[in-house]
């Protein structure tokens, strides 16, 4: 945008240095055509000096004529066309130069709008492609955190059943030492020995035959 | 069923005198250690009276002093330890039994009373057999009960044991405890405490 604008801003100086130098030449020709015309003058007054005497009058009468005044009156006058086309053509060089800046003004808003508005275009698009990817990142690494949150799930559901599993198994094979320890801090203080003897003579009696082959065949 | 012949009474055979096969021991003896007091206090009388044949006239004797056990152990045999030969018979009894009685290891979860060690020796001699000798041992984690070892074999009469065999019908009765009551009135531990 901004090379473009810079083309066109230096197009636009193109334009106008070409006003100004068709301006300028006229001024130089015009200029030129009037000291050519104040050279010619004099020198025509000393090509008078021939010896014709219709010639001498004639010069006399051109210098009676177009004595010291006239010339003056003439510079005069052209001093004043010169300055009259000079302020003229200021004049319209000045408009020149304000519907060229306001042309080129102009051009630059609609030309600087236009880039502006096509690079806020790419910008959005730019932005709104960003933005897809972008959701489509977050998307996929919704999906990815989705499928690693089920994944997490599964395996600790599994983790805790197995631990549960192993915890049970654990509890069941030891059970009966936990119950046991249980009750001997629950109530060990009050189981009296005396009060199982009947009990421990039954197991005895009930393995005697056991007792009695192997006290006396063991070694 | 009648015990055998124990194998303790045939060692002691060969004694001088008949009385050897009728030899009893009472009951307050249970273990080795108390067959080897009394072996020693045997031994003391023997050489007390041994002492006291070849003593000078006049000189002084300290007569050995002997146990409750012993006393009764002479009472219950008929031994006059002033006759060489009932000492004999005494010591070799006492020597026999301490090396060839038989001997029952049982632990309990206390140290049993003397009560009920007299008991148990009582039922033991009356059963198992006359001149079994018994080794008390503490075993804490039984809870109730005891544990018996003999030479070969290993009985476990304990609590922890019985709890062990009853394991499932422990289990079945959780497994159904659980059913019944609802998660949520399952009381926690620090409310169980409180």
């Amino acid at each position: 945008m901004h090379k473009s604008l810079n083309r066109n801003v230096r197009g636009g100086s193109e334009v106008n240095i070409w006003v100004l130098a068709l301006i300028l030449t006229s001024l130089f020709a015009a200029t030129g055509a009037f000291v050519y015309l104040a050279m010619r003058l004099p020198s025509s007054k000393s090509d008078s000096g021939s010896g014709n005497p219709y010639d001498d009058q004639a010069v006399r009468d051109v210098e009676h004529i177009f004595n010291e005044e006239f010339r003056e009156e003439l510079r005069n006058r052209g001093r004043l066309h010169f300055e009259k086309i000079i302020g003229e053509n200021a004049m319209f060089l000045q408009q020149d130069l304000r519907l060229t800046t306001s042309q080129l003004n102009e051009y630059m808003k609609v030309e600087i709008t236009k880039k502006l508005q096509e690079e806020f275009a790419k910008y959005e698009e730019s932005i709104s492609d960003a933005k897809e990817l972008a959701m489509g990142s977050i998307n996929k690494t919704q999906e990815l955190i989705e499928q690693q949150r089920q994944m997490m799930t599964q395996q600790l559901t599994a983790e805790v059943v197995k631990e549960k599993t192993r915890l049970i198994k654990n509890f069941e094979d030891n059970m009966a030492a936990i119950v046991n320890h249980y009750v001997l801090a629950a109530i060990g203080n009050q189981i009296d020995l005396n009060d199982q003897l009947e009990y421990v003579i039954n197991e005895l009696n009930a393995n005697k035959k056991d007792i009695i082959e192997d006290i006396t065949n063991g070694t | 069923m009648a015990p055998r012949e124990p194998a303790v009474r045939s060692e002691y055979n060969g004694a001088p005198d008949a009385r050897a096969t009728h030899m009893q021991l009472p009951i307050g003896a249970v273990t080795r250690s108390d067959v080897g007091s009394l072996s020693k206090e045997a031994d003391a009388i023997d050489n007390f009276l041994a002492q006291a044949a070849i003593r000078q006239p006049g000189s002084a004797l300290q007569l050995p002093k002997t146990s409750r056990l012993f006393d009764e152990l002479v009472t219950i045999n008929n031994l006059n330890l002033l006759r060489p030969a009932d000492r004999k018979l005494l010591a070799q009894f006492l020597e026999v039994l301490r090396t060839k009685a038989p001997s029952i290891h049982i632990s309990f979860n206390t140290d049993p009373s003397p009560l009920f060690l007299q008991r148990l020796v009582t039922w033991m001699r009356q059963q198992i057999h006359p001149f079994v000798l018994l080794r008390i041992g503490l075993h804490p984690s039984i809870g109730a009960g005891c544990v018996v070892r003999t030479n070969n074999k290993y009985y476990d009469f304990s609590m922890r044991q019985l709890f062990k065999d009853q394991s499932g019908l422990l289990l079945s009765k959780l497994r159904a405890g659980n059913a019944m009551v609802p998660p949520e009135s399952t009381p926690t531990v620090r409310e169980t405490a409180k």
